[in-house]
């Protein structure tokens, strides 16, 4: 009868060091610490990435962009972040950022108002300065819009 | 668009001080208003001489003005 048979390797236990353990933390709160979860998404300055358990290990700077946590199959939880780092280990992630919020906490109207009037200041301004500081909210701005369109 | 901040003199502190601003200031009224208490940071310090405090300089000013 064994021979009729195929056998496959058999399902990781829960819990095992094959889950990605998240610490993911704010100068002023701690969103996880140590948490087991499946896949986290970063908007890296090198582009969007999917992070699983034994990632190639590496450090990502974030630009202001969704991060996206798959905390099991069914619990997807979604963050603005403001920008930061994400350090990448083999079973563990630890991302740094300034500020984030759940999606839902973003006023859509704010958002269109300041973004209108940093673009004004953007090419109004009359000092280099000036202009790239609007230039990088009129960025910030235009990634939550996506990524509440999203 | 990345990084042509920085042929402006702003570094990254100062870029990521910009970014997490904005981000506060898109928020609903509620959570924009406990935010934003986080916003106003700075770093005084004054030498002490002989036991007596100097004056208190920001950070922040001494820089602007070098």
């Amino acid at each position: 009868m064994d021979q009729n048979f195929r056998y496959y390797a058999n399902e990781a236990p829960a819990g095992s060091s094959d889950r990605l353990r998240l610490s993911f933390a704010l100068p002023h709160q701690t969103l996880y610490k140590n948490t087991e979860v499946q896949q986290v998404n970063i908007a890296s300055t090198a582009g969007d990435m999917g992070i699983l358990a034994n990632h190639v290990q590496s450090i990502e700077q974030l630009k202001p962009g969704i991060i996206e946590i798959l905390e099991n199959p069914t619990t997807t939880k979604k963050y603005f972040a403001s920008g930061g780092f994400a350090i990448i280990n083999p079973n563990s992630l630890d991302i740094n950022v300034v500020e984030a919020f759940p999606l839902e906490d973003f006023s859509i109207e704010a958002i269109r108002t300041n973004l209108a009037e940093s673009q004004r200041i953007a090419s109004t301004a009359s000092t280099e300065e000036e202009k790239a500081v609007a230039r990088i909210e009129v960025e910030v701005y235009e990634a939550l819009q996506s990524a509440l369109n999203k | 668009m990345a990084f042509t901040w920085k042929s402006a003199g702003i570094t990254y502190l100062k870029y990521t001080q910009i970014c997490a601003r904005a981000v506060r200031n898109a928020l609903k009224e509620e959570e924009r208003l406990i935010a934003q208490k986080r916003d106003e940071q700075g770093i005084k310090f004054a030498k002490w001489e002989n036991g007596k405090q100097g004056d208190l300089k920001l950070v922040e000013t001494q820089q602007q003005s070098s």
